[in-house]
């Protein structure tokens, strides 16, 4: 009686003190939880356009329990789905390097054919499922790519944030996340929120009912302000060029052309990209990974000078019609430096209109002693120089305006006069992304608004929108310089299309006024005794173009920063690409 | 006249213990219609079992025990064979030959062997009951060794175990000396290694599983753990009859038989569990009561064997669903079900019923 005793003891402690975490067991025997992902939302350009959505696609999975000897696995799905050694190799790495639910794919897109084949002989291939999902597609391809970004398989990194941000949870079931350009930066909103299907299953893993079904909803679509034929178009122009455009209204601050080349094929790492593919687009002269229109920081060249000519004004510095003898080269006053003009023997009598149109060096010389680098950097971070745009894409460079103080930190070396002579012709440290020369031109085309440049467009009335999108920020809206002084400017700017002016070309044959400045921004620094040949140097050396223009000049519409790597003169070699921007929007001719 | 043929049929039963033993075997019903998932031809089956089982125990409880103790050497030696035969023409089933085919219904021999050896060993005491000698303790240890083995090539490890430990009662209560029953243990102790080399890998592996039932969770310790899942699941009070969910999605294996109890732990909790606990202890209590108050040698070592061969199942069925014992395949007496389980079971108790009301050896 007494070993009896012990036997109630023992179920005693089963069934009343262990009991919860029995009856937890037993609910996981039989009740499992799966995951509804939801599908992720869809973007579309301005005019409707699909940049990226999903495509239903079927995918040979492997069932994460099982092992599988993969010296067979081609010959035992001969005549049903090719499986090649590559398709091996790289579900390996795959498996090493993301995140897998319950199965990981081993081949993808399965045909109609292949999927019938497969579930005739299913009993042959325990170990293997047939998993429907939705894959994301880029009806575009190559084209904007660093604007739309990419997804990839969820790695150990991405868990490590979305755990730290309490945001795991919805990503049970979900197999991608966003990694670059819109696709990274609304992921929250793209993503949607995840569902799940509590069912109850026998120790075979049969259905025997749904307790409950949460579904998943979808994630927002995402329209962008982008217009995917101007896209196009400036994609086309670039051809093989590197470099960045973009157009911004300067009336809303919307962006419609975003383009950075040269780019690359955001399906590739739909499904984790092969090590092959990763060092192509990480060619290190190429980069075609590259954002360039963010991350690119390149000295602004002449294309700043109609910022520094505003800010002279603003302070009162070689105001019209105050001019000067231009003999091709500026004296520093203590006579203890010569700097050039780009163009020998000068440009003759010159005044500040003159000096923007035709580029003038020597004028811009004198000009940035006169008005000092604080006065300087003050103006032209009023235009967002030196700081980032905020654009809604994120993870943006914010360029450099240098001074004394950054000069002295960085290098340790006290600050030259003459360096802030050639800061005044937009070379020197000073540094620019495509973004901020392109933000800077809407807000001198436009000096009544100021507003953010933005990829997604704004809701029409839709006040339940919540602001955390775009922050607004204050830079002192351009308008606080003298009106007087920023037509003067533009009149400069007028001027460069106009005959004698750096880009006169574009005044020809133009039914609408284009007001624009041309620049070009040495790569390196030539050293005493050496001269510029564009014949010898290396090309990834070569002098960069870059190319500012808003139109119609009188009551703007769009305005455009052109950045061509290593393209020579900004004039010739960006202002066609500009032009024909121009033409598509304000003509509506977008073949 | 009814009346009269109604108390003269109860007359030699022990309504105590045949009222607790017919709630038991009602509640036995009642856990077998859920574990079964209301299959109604095993339940007509088992109530055919019941009701052949207690006509079984009616006889025995009128048998005059001197028929029993002349027939006993007969009927160890009939099991002796139908034991060979089996494992010639047997039936296999899970890999085990136990069953043998009598056409209408199948049989398992080595059940009935656990009432015959009983009777067999307490009739040898009987003959030696004036000199009880170490020639009647060596024939009765050979006696029990023969079925034992057997038994255990079937293979059942359970039943073996079952009828030693019954075998072994009596040679204990017949007065076996402690110094040779200490020297056997030690015995025991030095063959056990053998005795392990003789088991099968599975046998083996159950008791290996005893001592860590998580270490092949899908493998040997699949069995244990389920049936562990099932009766912590149950609580206090149950989930309830019909809502066992280990049984019905069929995570427990072999719930109508031997793990037919860890189903009643999952549906109606510690409480049940205590009422069933307090039954059989009763049943138990009652049946060492008759056996203490026998007054011949060998109707008392024969109720005690039986009553032990009895607790024994209980205790092992239990010990194994609740993680205590190896798994050996054990049905519960009066619950699980199986036809020769359930008719020994009741034959055991009108055995020791016949022995205790029919007190005499001798022919009126």
């Amino acid at each position: 009686m007494i070993i009896f005793f012990i036997l109630l003891i023992k179920i005693f402690y089963l069934q009343v003190i262990e009991h919860k975490h029995y009856k937890a067991l037993s609910n996981k025997n039989s009740i499992k939880v799966i995951p509804l992902p939801p599908n992720r939302g869809i973007i579309f350009d301005r005019n409707n356009k699909i940049l990226a959505d999903n495509r239903l696609s079927f995918t040979l999975e492997l069932n994460r329990k099982h092992k599988i000897n993969f010296d067979t696995l081609a010959h035992r799905f001969k005549d049903i789905i090719e499986i090649t050694d590559r398709d091996i190799e790289n579900y390996k790495e795959r498996v090493s390097k993301y995140y897998f639910f319950d199965s990981s794919p081993i081949k993808f897109n399965l045909t109609n054919i292949q999927i019938a084949k497969f579930i005739s002989q299913k009993y042959k291939y325990p170990e293997f499922i047939i998993k429907q999902g939705f894959v994301r597609n880029y009806p575009l391809g190559k084209s904007s790519a660093h604007l739309i970004g990419y997804i990839n398989r969820i790695n150990i990194n991405d868990i490590k944030n979305l755990k730290k941000n309490d945001l795991f949870v919805n990503y049970r079931g979900s197999t991608h996340i966003g990694k670059s350009g819109i696709e990274k930066y609304y992921e929250k909103k793209i993503h949607g929120i995840s569902g799940y299907k509590k069912i109850e299953v026998d120790a075979n893993q049969n259905l025997i009912r749904t307790i409950q079904t949460v579904p998943a909803i979808s994630g927002e679509n995402i329209y962008l302000t982008i217009d995917s034929r101007l896209q196009r178009i400036a994609e086309k122009e670039f051809d093989n060029r590197k470099g960045a455009l973009v157009a911004i209204d300067p009336n809303n601050g919307e962006i419609l052309t975003y383009v950075s080349q040269p780019t690359f094929d955001p399906s590739l790492f739909t499904n984790g990209i092969s090590q092959k593919n990763w060092r192509i687009l990480n060619d290190k002269i190429k980069r075609p990974l590259l954002d360039r229109v963010i991350l690119g920081t390149y000295p602004p060249g002449s294309t700043l000078k109609p910022f520094v000519g505003l800010a002279a004004l603003h302070n009162n510095v070689r105001v019209p019609p105050f001019s000067i003898i231009d003999p091709g080269l500026y004296t520093m006053p203590n006579g203890s430096k010569t700097f050039k003009d780009w163009k020998k023997g000068g440009h003759g009598n010159v005044n500040l209109i003159k000096a923007i149109a035709v580029s003038c060096d020597t004028f811009f010389y004198g000009l940035g002693i006169e008005l000092g680098i604080p006065k300087l950097n003050k103006a032209l971070s009023v235009f967002g120089f030196g700081q980032k745009t905020q654009i809604d894409i994120g993870n943006e460079k914010s360029g450099l305006l240098a001074n004394e103080n950054w000069k002295k930190k960085k290098h340790g070396e006290n600050w030259y006069q003459g360096e802030t002579a050639i800061t005044a012709i937009g070379q020197g440290y000073t540094l620019v992304t495509p973004i901020q020369l392109a933000y800077a031109t809407a807000k001198i085309a436009n000096e009544k608004v100021d507003n953010i440049p933005h990829l997604r467009l704004k809701p029409n009335n839709n006040l339940l929108e919540s602001s955390d999108d775009n922050p607004t920020i204050s830079r002192g809206i351009i308008g606080s310089f003298n009106k007087k002084n920023i037509n003067l400017i533009k009149l400069g700017m007028n001027s460069v299309t106009e005959p004698g002016g750096t880009a006169s070309f574009l005044g020809k044959n133009s039914s609408y006024k284009i007001a624009a400045k041309t620049g070009t921004a040495q790569v390196f620094g030539l050293k005493k005794n050496e001269t510029y040949d564009e014949k010898i140097l290396p090309e990834h050396l070569k002098d960069h173009a870059l190319f500012i223009a808003y139109a119609p000049a009188g009551a703007p519409k769009l305005a455009i920063a052109i950045i061509i790597e290593n393209g020579g003169h900004g004039g010739s070699a960006a202002g066609p690409i500009a032009k024909k921007i121009f033409d598509a929007y304000l003509e509506k001719n977008y073949d | 006249m009814i009346k009269l043929f109604i108390s003269k049929l109860s007359d030699n039963l022990d309504t105590p213990l045949l009222s607790t033993i017919m709630i038991l075997v009602v509640i036995g019903l009642t856990v077998l219609a859920s574990a079964s998932q209301e299959n109604f031809y095993l339940l007509g089956n088992q109530f055919f079992n019941i009701i052949f089982g207690i006509l079984v125990l009616y006889i025995f409880a009128n048998l005059q025990p001197r028929y029993i103790l002349f027939y006993a050497p007969y009927l160890y030696i009939i099991c002796l064979i139908l034991l060979l035969l089996v494992s010639i023409i047997g039936i296999e089933s899970h890999g085990a030959k136990r069953w043998i085919d009598l056409g209408l219904i199948n049989f398992q021999p080595s059940e009935l062997m656990k009432i015959s050896l009983p009777l067999f060993i307490g009739s040898i005491y009987h003959h030696h009951q004036n000199n009880i000698s170490i020639k009647a303790h060596t024939f009765s240890l050979i006696a029990i060794l023969i079925p034992f083995l057997i038994i255990l090539k079937q293979p059942d490890l359970g039943t073996a175990i079952m009828i030693g430990a019954s075998g072994f009662t009596i040679i204990f209560l017949a007065g076996l000396h402690w110094k040779v029953i200490s020297s056997s243990i030690f015995l025991f102790l030095l063959s056990a290694p053998l005795v392990w080399n003789m088991l099968y890998d599975y046998q083996q592996n159950r008791i290996l599983n005893l001592l860590d039932p998580t270490k092949d969770p899908y493998g040997t310790g699949y069995h244990s753990i389920q049936s562990i899942i099932a009766i912590g699941s149950g609580g206090l009070f149950g989930k309830g009859w019909g809502n066992s969910s280990q049984s019905n999605l069929n995570f427990l294996p072999e719930t109508t038989t031997d793990f037919i109890f860890s189903v009643f732990a999952e549906e109606f909790g510690f409480i049940g569990i205590l009422l069933i606990f307090l039954l059989y202890s009763f049943i138990f209590y009652r049946c060492f009561t008759l056996a203490s108050k026998m007054q011949n040698t060998f109707s008392k070592l024969v109720a005690a064997s039986l009553s032990v061969s009895l607790f024994v199942a209980t205790f092992v069925n239990i010990g194994m669903i609740s993680g205590i014992m190896p798994i050996v395949g054990i049905p519960l007496p009066f619950i699980s079900y199986g036809g020769t389980s359930m008719v020994v079971s009741m034959a055991s108790i009108g055995i020791i019923i016949g022995l205790y009301s029919n007190k005499s050896l001798i022919a009126n």
